[in-house]
């Protein structure tokens, strides 16, 4: 990832005039997905470019050192190798962006990617993940265990009802708290839009973390997750920051992003709205699980012109 | 494993993440030009009319390629196919309208199935994005054929005492045809019209449909395409079979047909001008109201430009996000699946290149971005500014695909700046402020208008247009009423006089020489012109004799001229705010005010009608009457207005009436009080004020009227001007500011005022010399009144949090 994102004093004023439409966003995330699409080749090197910006995820309770091993090796061969050599891809060094797992698992996966001989980062939620319910001391706590256990990326949920409420300056404060917890790791901050209300809130919290840095759509444990509605709105946020201050911000949908034709529609979405140059991991994530093997088939399909069966291609 | 299939540019887009190109195939268009051996004719009568030594055109797609030739229609043509409408009319109207909602089902159904044959060829032909034409004209056909089949279904009860006009010529623009066919073609053969629709050359679409159509059975001759230049407008239009022309096209066609119409047979409905306007005021959701510019602009949707009115203190923020957003816009051939905007051919190029250089001549500054094609026939799109609005170019209509935005301060300024074109078709305003947002929406001089949203249609709401957009309706009840006239009323006919001058019709007042005393009953009748609110001198200072039904003189009544019209329209339209800003309740309640003043005066009303040769029976029966108009207008009016819900949109659309402005009415001679009274009602229920010539053989009686709304109504609701007839009818048909023109009169009266309405496009009324029962409910009262009297506007109000 690029340098830390510093910081920004806060200034409540970038928020007090805000607007959104909703029904207009609405209109707009329908028509993003109809207006772009990629064919062919192009099908092909999006999708490759997508497995470059996949944070691979497993946040399950039944996780073990087995079954995060298996994640860590899939992250670094995300696609067969016959595959990527057919599109002459072999050596490009395509791996997925990351592994995201929670705080316990941490040491697990630092370990196996070690064992597999990559310096494929390893993020962590924290902060009392999913809900943010718990004291901000040992949320703060979680932060520096997974640093120390040796996590390069924390994932923290924001307080949610800092924002139901209103009360920006101290959303602000936690997350500059979490940003200094951090230390040299990234932080990103999702903002659980599922449970904001509504999109001016979305905007506003964007707004606020940002003043932080990268930003998040979703945990993908609330009932509504990442949706083109709330990534328009947040990557317009991250527009208007980046014209504000000259720093630009880094974003992450998370949750139900299963599909490779979604993965195209949302790389498309921030080439739309913010254009190419957040068109890389240091910049863009795509939070998923089961992404990865679609986008598999997909790249089989293309390659040798037939649909795989499940067992044409290694589990992650 | 298979043989690898992988391109070799995956390397590069891995690093570029560029588009690419993503083509439809239009294979299954050119296998149905095959079909036709690559020679299009014309759909007549259920059967391909491919008449020989005709001239051919080429039918290109807008880029290059040479994909069929297209036979010009000639006048025998549009003959016969005016011939096979009319004999399929007597069918298809007799028939029930289930069986016509049956038949129109049907080919939506047909459409349904053969949807991408209709969306390749007409994207490929016209260069449009396939996703606008396949997403939304394909998808909006069937929507319209089934709301219309719903229509025609409840026909017999919802539009009982109306019946089908007859033969509908319909003249369709280059751009957008196939669409705006569909939205006249489907009200008219839902309600029992017939159709023959003249396309311009080289739009396969609408003949794909007659085809389609036509091969469903039973009703062959109920819609005819014929395709064909412009010249034959004339031609189709003064077809002795045609009862109705709609004509959508450009304004100075529409205006050149609205003149050579005059007295001519068939009806004109007007849809005129492509250009639209957003509202972007200070408190509007920037984003998400750049979105309604590429919506309104270039996004293929829109036939035409847009005129961008940006709250000056947003201009800077506003412009930035434009510009920022116009760089990402692309634009290609119409069947690439991964464009905004295709081409139009080198016609729609021109047009455009000629207006940005003529607005940089005026000074204006021209900002072009996007990934556009760098030849001809492509075109970026373009958003001019600081375009001085006096220049010319501020004056004449946006062309596709440009932007002109301009400044304004406060919402009270951009309504004047809004208002201050003559065009007035649709308009969205971005507001988050709901007070403001209404004020705008309902101030507003177009036929449509969105808040927060830009460029939504759907069958249920009425769309049309105002001033010179002409005032014709497609879509909703008002679509169906395009097509429709009162059952029974007698057959419009030709009243074409060849020698009428319209140079010198009503020029010159004949002089009036003093014809004696004035004997009768006192009081003695009032005099003078009612303008303002109240009697004055006419401006020639001179007057004319009134004769009672035995010849001897009843009175003199004062000779108004054209800057009596002048005055009289000055002083309603200072009346007209006010008294459109009133709720129908109190507009109600002067008429009512205004009925028992009438019915006070009774007697003397009585007897001036007893003067003029009535009973005195029949006279208290025509007072008694007229004050009864004055009551049921006004209880009327109150139940206006209704909400519509459209499937895809959470909110209401509000269907309004609103008052037209000044009407002008030309009152028929026969029944001097109770014609007057019953056009008077209606139009000031309404909230219209108005200029009235009252009838020329007993202007009396509208006079002592007058004396009653002197006490009763503010100054210059309504004014009265006495004088000669044709002069009158000439000042007011040809004033620019009169919003509508009822007139009453003579065959040649009706001629040179349908004839000079073509001025500012005013809807005017003419009788064309038949009489009209003013005693009965139908004639005298009847909804045709009801709808002639305020036009409509739709409201779109999405909402959501």
């Amino acid at each position: 990832m690029s340098a830390h994102n510093r910081g920004t004093e806060l200034d409540l004023s970038w928020i007090s005039k805000i607007q959104v439409n909703h029904p207009a966003v609405l209109r707009r995330a329908e028509q993003i997905q109809a207006r772009r699409t990629v064919k062919k080749e192009w099908q092909a090197a999006w999708l490759l470019k997508a497995v470059t910006f996949i944070d691979l995820t497993t946040l399950s309770g039944d996780d073990t050192s087995s079954n995060i091993q298996r994640l860590c090796y899939k992250a670094k061969y995300p696609i067969r190798e016959d595959l990527l050599k057919a599109l002459n891809m072999h050596d490009k060094g395509i791996t997925t962006a990351a592994v995201c797992v929670y705080p316990a698992r941490v040491c697990d996966a630092v370990k196996a990617l070690k064992a597999a001989g990559c310096n494929i980062p390893v993020a962590s939620v924290a902060a009392g993940f999913p809900a943010g319910q718990t004291h901000l001391k040992t949320r703060l706590e979680e932060i520096r265990l997974a640093v120390e256990d040796g996590a390069t990326e924390i994932d923290v949920v924001i307080n949610r009802s800092l924002v139901l409420t209103g009360q920006w300056e101290a959303l602000y404060d936690e997350i500059r708290q979490f940003r200094k917890a951090c230390g040299e790791a990234h932080l990103k901050t999702i903002l659980a839009t599922g449970e904001l209300g509504t999109l001016t809130n979305v905007y506003k919290a964007s707004m606020i973390a940002m003043m932080a840095d990268f930003i998040k759509t979703s945990t993908g444990k609330e009932t509504v997750n990442a949706t083109f509605p709330v990534a328009i709105v947040m990557l317009r946020a991250i527009r208007d920051f980046f014209w504000k201050t000259g720093n630009k911000i880094g974003f992450k949908p998370a949750g139900g992003i299963r599909s490779a034709k979604d993965s195209l529609a949302w790389l498309s979405l921030v080439k739309e709205e913010l254009g190419d140059e957040w068109l890389k991991p240091e910049l863009f994530r795509i939070g998923a699980s089961t992404l990865l093997s679609d986008i598999e088939r997909q790249i089989y399909h293309h390659v040798t012109g037939r649909y795989a069966a499940y067992h044409d291609l290694p589990m992650s | 494993m298979a043989a690898t299939r992988a391109g070799p540019r995956a390397r590069e887009i891995f690093t570029s993440l560029e588009y690419g190109p993503v083509p439809e195939s239009h294979a299954c268009a050119l296998a149905w030009l095959d079909t036709q051996d690559r020679c299009l004719g014309h759909y007549v009568n259920g059967k391909w009319l491919k008449p020989e030594h005709r001239n051919s055109v080429p039918c290109q797609d807008p880029i290059t390629e040479n994909l069929a030739s297209c036979l010009q229609a000639q006048a025998e043509d549009v003959a016969a196919a005016v011939e096979a409408a009319r004999m399929a009319f007597k069918g298809w109207s007799a028939h029930p309208g289930v069986v016509r909602a049956q038949h129109l089902t049907r080919l939506a159904e047909v459409i349904q199935k053969h949807q991408r044959l209709l969306w390749t060829l007409e994207s490929l032909v016209t260069g449009r994005a396939v996703r606008e034409v396949r997403d939304g004209d394909v998808q909006l056909a069937q929507q319209l054929l089934h709301y219309h089949a719903i229509q025609a279904s409840t026909q017999e009860e919802a539009l009982a005492g109306w019946e089908p006009m007859g033969v509908i010529g319909l003249i369709l623009p280059p751009t957008f045809s196939f669409l705006e066919m569909m939205w006249r073609i489907c009200p008219a053969l839902a309600v029992g019209c017939t159709v023959v629709a003249l396309v311009p050359p080289a739009s396969p679409a609408p003949l794909l449909l007659a085809q389609l159509a036509g091969e469903l059975g039973p009703f062959p001759g109920i819609l005819n395409v014929l395709s064909g230049p412009a010249s034959l407008v004339p031609i189709l239009a003064s077809q002795p079979g045609i009862r109705k022309v709609a004509f959508c096209g450009a304004p100075e066609e529409g205006r050149a047909l609205r003149r050579s119409l005059a007295g001519e047979c068939a009806e004109l409905g007007l849809a005129l001008g492509t250009e639209s306007l957003l509202l972007l005021t200070d408190t509007a959701d920037v984003d998400s109201a750049v979105e309604g510019v590429v919506d309104a602009a270039w996004s293929d949707r829109g036939p035409g430009g847009l005129r961008l009115l940006i709250q000056e203190s947003v201009w800077d923020e506003a412009m930035r996000r434009l510009q920022e957003r116009m760089g990402r816009l692309r634009s290609g051939r119409g069947l690439d699946g991964a464009v905004d905007m295709g081409a139009r051919g080198a016609a729609a190029c021109d047009l455009v290149q000629r207006f940005v250089r003529e607005a940089q001549s005026q000074g204006a500054q021209v900002f072009q971005a996007g990934d556009v094609p760098s030849e001809r026939p492509f075109y970026p799109p373009t958003l001019v500014s600081n375009l001085p609005p006096a220049s010319p170019c501020a004056q004449v209509e946006v062309p596709w695909p440009v932007v002109v935005a301009s400044p304004f301060r406060t919402a009270k300024e951009a309504l004047l700046v809004a208002n201050g074109t003559p065009r007035g078709g649709s308009a969205s305003v971005w507001s988050e402020r709901l007070g403001q947002a209404l004020e705008l929406g309902y101030g507003l001089q177009v036929g449509t208008v969105w808040i927060n949203a830009h460029g939504l249609r759907d069958p249920s709401v009425p769309t049309g247009g105002c001033k010179e957009s002409g005032c014709s309706w497609h879509g909703g009840p008002d679509g169906l009423y395009e097509y429709l006239r009162p059952s029974g009323t007698p057959a419009r006919l030709s009243c074409l006089s060849k020698n009428l001058n319209y140079d010198t019709f009503g020029l010159a007042v004949p002089s009036t020489l003093p014809a004696g005393p004035e004997i009768g009953p006192s009081p003695a009748p009032p005099y003078g012109l009612f303008v303002g609110g109240r009697f004055q001198a006419p401006g020639a200072r001179s007057s004319r004799p009134i004769r009672d039904s035995s010849g001897n003189l009843h009175g003199y009544v004062a000779e108004g001229g054209a800057k009596d019209i002048r005055g009289a329209v000055e002083a309603a339209h200072q009346a007209f705010p006010g008294w459109a800003g009133q709720s129908p309740g109190a507009r109600a309640a002067l008429l009512w005010a205004l009925a028992a003043a009438l019915e006070r005066r009774k007697s003397t009303l009585a007897s001036r009608l007893e003067r003029q040769g009535a009973e005195l029976k029949a006279a208290e029966a025509e007072v008694e009457l007229s004050a009864r108009r004055l009551r049921a207008w006004g209880a009327r009016v109150q139940a206006q207005g209704h909400t519509l819900q459209v499937a895809g949109l959470r909110g209401p659309v509000l269907r309004l009436r609103e008052p037209l402005g000044v009407l002008a009415v030309v009152c028929p001679d026969e029944w001097p009080l109770l014609a007057f009274v019953s056009l008077l009602a209606p139009a000031l229920a309404y909230g219209n004020t108005v200029v009235m010539v009252p009838s020329a053989a007993c202007p009396l009686l509208a006079l002592e009227v007058c004396q009653d709304m002197a006490t009763v109504f503010p100054a210059g609701l309504a004014n009265v001007v006495t004088g000669d007839r044709d002069h009158l009818t000439r000042c007011l048909a040809l004033h620019q500011d009169v919003q509508a023109m009822w007139y009453f009169g003579s065959a040649q009266g009706s001629q040179f005022v349908e004839w000079a309405s073509a001025g500012n496009l005013k809807p005017v009324w003419a009788s064309r010399g038949c009489p009209r029962a003013w005693d009965q409910e139908a004639e005298g009262a009847g909804p045709e009144l009801g709808l002639r009297v305020a036009r409509t506007k739709a409201l779109w109000l999405p909402m959501g949090d």
